[in-house]
Parts: C-alpha cells; structure tokens; sequence
C-alpha cells in the first residue's frame, strides 16, 4: 500500500521510472508498420497487388488485415528456421555482429526527444520532466557516436563470415558509411551553429519558438537526408546488397534469427534516421511550423541566433500554445484523423465494389472481409469525430498556477501535460512515418548507384557543398548575430 | 532517496566499467589475433569513456566513443579485414620487445600508484562538471592575451592532420601511377579455421 500511496501522490517520478522502459520499446511497436508500410508502398510503386495471402481462417471467413499477417509469418519462419553457421566462420564474431545494430538501435530513442518539457510543482519549487531518457548537452554528439558504431555490426558481420562476397559487401558498406559520416556531420553544424547547442531538446525548442530546421537550412537538410539514405544502406545507396553482383553481401552467410537481427537492425535505423531528420528540421515534437499565434507575446522570446542559451524549464512558444488551447488542438487533430479514416475507407468500399462486380471463386469471403474493414473503420471514424467534438467543447485549460508566480511560465495540471505528451509523441511518430515514406519511396523509384558514382558524390559533390554551406551560414550568422 | 540511489549507482557502473576495462584490457595482451585484439581495445575505450561519463566528463567520454571507438579503431580494424594475411595470421602473445614495452606502463602505473596515495580525497569535489561542452570550448577558445592559446595549438594540430592527409595521397598517387605496379595477388585461400 504504501507503493500505491507513492505512485498517486507521486505522479510525475513515476512516470519518469516508466519512460525509461517504454521508451526503448517504442521503436519496436512502430516497426512492423513500417514494414507493412514497404510491402505495401513497393507494390502500390510497382503496380502489384501486394501482400495478399497469409490469412487468418475464420468460419465463412478470411482475415487478411492488409498483409499485417506477413510480420507474424516472417517471426515465425525465422525463428524456427536450422540456426545455421557456417564450419568456415570465425565463430565468436559470427554470433556478435548481429546484435550490434540492433543495440545501437535501440539505444538511440533514449536520446530523442518525445515531448516538451513537462513543468510540474516539486513541493516549493519547480521540476520538469525531460522528453528524453537521457539529458546530456551533447546528446546529438552521442547520436552520431552510436550510429558510428554501429558500423561494426556490417564490419564484422561480413569479416566473420569468411565468404568473398560478405566481405566484398561489408567493404562497400563500411567504406561508404565512414564517407558518408564526414558530410552528415558536416551538413548538421550549420543548424548547430544557429540553435547554437548539441542537446536535442534546446534544437527542437528552437524550432518551436522560430520555425522548423528545413526552412533555416534547406541546403543542409537536403545533405543530411541524402547522409541519412547512405547511412541506413538504403536505395539508391544499398550496394552493401547488389543480388547481380555480390548476393546478400554482408549478411550472405547469415540465415534465421541471425538474419532477422540484422534485418530488423537495417530497420531500425531507417526508424532512427526518420526520427532525428523530423527532429532537427522538421520539428520534432513541434506542432506548427511557423508559432505565429505566440509571436504576439514577446516575454519569453529567444533570439534568433544565440550561443547562450535560455535556462532551464523552458516551454517553447509553440508548446505554450498548444497548451493554452488544447481543447481545440485536440479537436482538429482527432477531425483530421477522423477524416483520413473515412477517407481510408471509402477506398476500401471502391475495392469492395470491384470484388463484386468480378466473379471470383472467393467472391463471398472477399466480400464479407472487406465489409467488416468498411464497418470497422467508418465505426472508428465516428468515433473520432464524436470524440473530437467533446474536446473541442469540453475540453479547456486553465494554468494550475500563473505565470510568473513560481517560474516564468505557467505550470498546467497533470492531465493537461499528459495529453499534451501523447499529442506531442504522436506528432512526432507522425514526422517520423512521413519521413519514412520517403525513404520507401525513394527506394521503389530510383535505381542503384554505381559504386564509384557513390564515392564521388559523397567526396567530391556533398562534402564540399557541406563545407561552403557551413561557411556561409557561419558569415551571415557573425554579420547579423554578432556575439561573441 | 533518490540521492543515495544514485550514489550506489555511479559506484556499481564505476566498478562495471572498470572490471570491463580491465578485463578487455587483459584480453588485448593476451591476444594472438590482430582482430580480437582491436576488439578488445574498442572494449577498453567504451568502458574508459563510461568512467569519464562518472567523472562529469560526459562530453569527453562521448567524444572517446565518436572519434577512437567509431572512427580510428574502425579504420584499424577495417585495414586487418582488407589484409587477406591477417585473416589466419597469429602472431606470438610475447617477444623481446614485449619487454621494453613492458616497462613504461609499469613506470606509469607506480607513478599514478604513488600520486594517488598520497592524493588528499577530500578536496575532489566528485559532482563537480569538469569536461562539459561549456568549459572544454570556454577554455579551449580562450582568445583573451592572457589566456592559455590552446586554439594556437588547436590550429597547428588541425594543419598538421591536413598536412597528413596530403602526404598520404601523395604517396598514394605515386604509387598509383608507377606504370610497373604488381599485379594484385591472387585471392588467397580462404582458409579453414
């Protein structure tokens, strides 16, 4: 009982002793839709039906759920599949490399960050809880640290497998991403040099109480996506894995749950590269990119260019915003959502005709199936709009203490900053699977570069337009900024 | 309470780390093959920079892991893997120079053995920030004529590397445009363990 006791009147430390375990977990909820999100964007690129088959058997009945089924099947045939090593592999590396990526995966989530601030009343005086698991001023440092690292799983990998296409494939792969290392850094200092800290919370703050990274620089956004695409090992920049040319590349020797790892690593980090692309220049848990409803009100207004930075436990101006109107930020964003459902399935209810029309031997089933989704979603849409209409009348907000009192900002009561967190997190999963999308997208669409296209473009091309980029950003920041 | 939990949790990472340095670092002398070796050296750097994290040196240790762990021990370990020799190549665990190399680690070690003896605990404030990225670029970028000039020898290094790296591509051109270059060797067996 008295755990109990401690939980209720303690509400904010208990959240903070269940982040650190939800968090890391957090990336593993979003990756089977991530997958799904390929299977089914690669066939909707390519023109194909997509995945179709694994259903699960109801009477009368078949339950496809838009080929979500294929995440259980794969588990399933990974991780019964002959744990297999080669006689020839270097054993004790064999085994290492696999977890290697995954590790860094997910170790990565604790560092971004998830929500603003949360300011609460701690006795006399003001605590906050962070957004991140892990509050550091250089926590972009220990982003690009953790992904340098995870180079090691590729280099091992394709070192212990002993095979010469592994090791042709690891040598690609690590050689392109220890190139492309140099220009991500590179294209993210000029963003570092504006916000003028490495910690991830003051860059997303930043945003909010100015506007999102890609408007400040664009130039430097497009060579961090272009990094990123690099760094993940994704299309155009996959020749860790040319099929014509050198099999599976690095994890060639690698079968069941081994393979898995490394698979689910790859995805991780497209996971990750997605997340900190929306959190350094898209906004990360920011909900508009331009605050102007706040711009009015200048007392906490932070200069464009700064090297010192605001104190601690402070809200930006969008964050502010949507806390003083959450009734109404709820609402829209649950009608969007609503409208997006409904949108969802009246596609779904075109399909259903067509099935209709056609006369399949399954015609029945298909039509029953696609019935249920059309209800399901219709019903969850209503839902939405009906849960939409009551926060945008029920819901209002007042600060449980005034601004100025106990800190220079207000502090809410607790089920505001609650709702204000899962919004904010949903917006960034949100950035999170668009910039994703892209990454898909982009896969489907272009065709691999050729290895030395890549090296040249990443030495010749990208670094140098990184190093005139952070000059001119440096010139222009001393001309206006000043400072020291 | 939260006070003395996280003084008994810096004291268990302390002695994890520590143990996982010297135990990685056991393992670096004892072993035969270039590759664990340079394995358990990245061990000995993650631990160390853990240790400095406890130290308040959290941006020190973060740049231990960024540029020795994630950039030079992976170029070390990428040229072993290039090199087909090393792929079965063990080399003695000591030799004659394994004693001339033995000496100065002792040397340091009694040095430090013998400071830290005599050290007084309790003017070291264990709280205190010591290589945050405030302070390091506050005294690294002194400009004022009195300071240390650590940005003069920030500089000299900075063009030194450049000097390097131009070196090498030098040495690499020449060697790339000696028209009676060997011709690769072939790929060597690909060795059963």
């Amino acid at each position: 009982m008295d755990i109990l006791h401690w939980i209720t009147s303690h509400p904010y430390q208990t959240a903070g002793l269940i982040l650190p375990i939800a968090i890391p977990l957090i990336l593993f909820q979003v990756l089977p839709l991530l997958v799904l999100l390929e299977r089914r964007g690669a066939a909707f690129i390519q023109d194909r039906v997509g995945p179709s088959r694994a259903y699960i058997p109801l009477p009368g009945l078949r339950i496809r759920a838009f080929g979500m089924l294929y995440n259980a099947t794969d588990l399933i045939k990974l991780l019964f599949k002959e744990n297999f090593v080669p006689p020839f592999a270097y054993k004790s590396f064999y085994w290492l490399a696999p977890a290697i990526p995954v590790a860094t995966g997910l170790l990565t989530p604790a560092l971004l960050p998830w929500f603003s601030p949360i300011l609460y009343q701690d006795g006399a005086g003001v605590s906050s809880l962070t957004g991140t698991l892990i509050t550091t001023s250089s926590g972009l440092l220990l982003l690009f640290a953790l992904g340098s690292l995870s180079v090691y799983g590729v280099v091992l990998g394709s070192w212990s497998s002993n095979s010469k296409f592994s090791l042709l494939g690891g040598m690609r792969a690590s050689a392109m991403m220890i190139s492309y290392e140099v220009s991500m850094g590179l294209s993210v200092l000029g963003l570092l040099l504006i916000v003028g800290s490495f910690n991830l919370t003051d860059i997303v703050e930043w945003q909010g109480h100015h506007t999102w990274g890609m408007f400040v620089q664009p130039i430097g956004f497009l060579l961090f996506l272009v990094s990123m695409f690099a760094e993940c090992n994704r299309n155009p920049f996959d020749v860790a894995e040319g099929e014509s040319e050198i099999v599976g590349g690095f994890h060639t020797e690698y079968a069941g749950v081994k393979f898995m790892m490394f698979m689910t690593g790859e995805y991780l980090h497209v996971l990750v590269a997605s997340a900190l692309l929306a959190t350094l220049y898209a906004g990360g848990y920011e909900l508009l990119p331009f605050p102007v409803p706040m711009l009015a009100d200048t007392s906490g207004f932070v200069p464009f260019l700064t090297t010192v930075f605001r104190p601690e436990s402070y809200l930006s101006l969008d964050t502010l915003w949507v806390k003083a109107h959450l009734g109404g930020v709820v609402a829209i964003m649950l009608g969007i959502t609503a409208v997006l459902v409904f949108v969802f399935a009246t596609l779904i209810a075109g399909r259903r005709r067509n099935y209709a029309q056609q006369d399949a031997q399954d015609r029945d089933m298909r039509l029953r199936e696609y019935g249920i989704y059309c209800s399901a979603f219709t019903g969850l849409g209503v839902m939405l709009l009906l849960g939409a209409i009551a926060c945008g009348l029920f819901m209002t907000t007042q600060p449980l203490v005034a601004a100025g009192t106990l800190s220079p900002q207000p502090i809410y009561p607790g089920w505001v900053n609650a709702v204000t967190a899962v919004l904010q997190f949903h917006i960034v999963i949100g950035k999170t699977l668009a910039f994703a999308w892209l990454f898909i997208w982009v896969r489907w669409t272009l065709p691999r570069f050729r290895y030395d296209q890549i090296m040249g473009l990443g030495w010749k091309v990208m670094l140098n337009i990184a190093l005139v980029n952070l000059l001119i950003t440096a010139i222009v920041a001393k001309a206006i900024g000043g400072g020291r | 309470m939260f006070h003395s939990l996280d003084h008994l949790l810096g004291s268990a990472y302390f002695t994890l780390f520590a143990l996982a340095s010297l135990l990685c670092g056991g393992g670096l002398l004892l072993s035969k093959h270039p590759i664990n070796g340079a394995i358990y050296l990245i061990g000995v750097m993650l631990s160390l920079s853990g240790i400095y994290a406890l130290l308040g040196s959290p941006f020190l240790g973060v740049i231990q892991v960024l540029v020795y762990a994630g950039a030079i021990m992976m170029l070390v370990v990428f040229v072993i893997m290039v090199l087909n020799q090393a792929r079965d190549h063990r080399v003695p665990r000591f030799d004659g120079f394994s004693i001339v190399g033995a000496i100065f680690p002792i040397a340091l070690a009694a040095m430090v053995v013998k400071t830290l003896a005599f050290a007084d605990a309790s003017t070291i404030d264990p709280a205190a920030v010591r290589g945050e990225i405030a302070p390091v670029a506050a005294t690294m970028f002194d400009l004022t004529p009195a300071g240390p000039g650590y940005y003069l020898l920030f500089e000299l290094i900075g063009v030194l590397l450049l000097v390097a790296v131009v070196a090498a591509v030098m040495l690499a051109k020449r060697h790339l445009d000696s028209p009676a270059a060997p011709a690769a060797p072939a790929e060597g067996d690909h060795a059963q363990h």
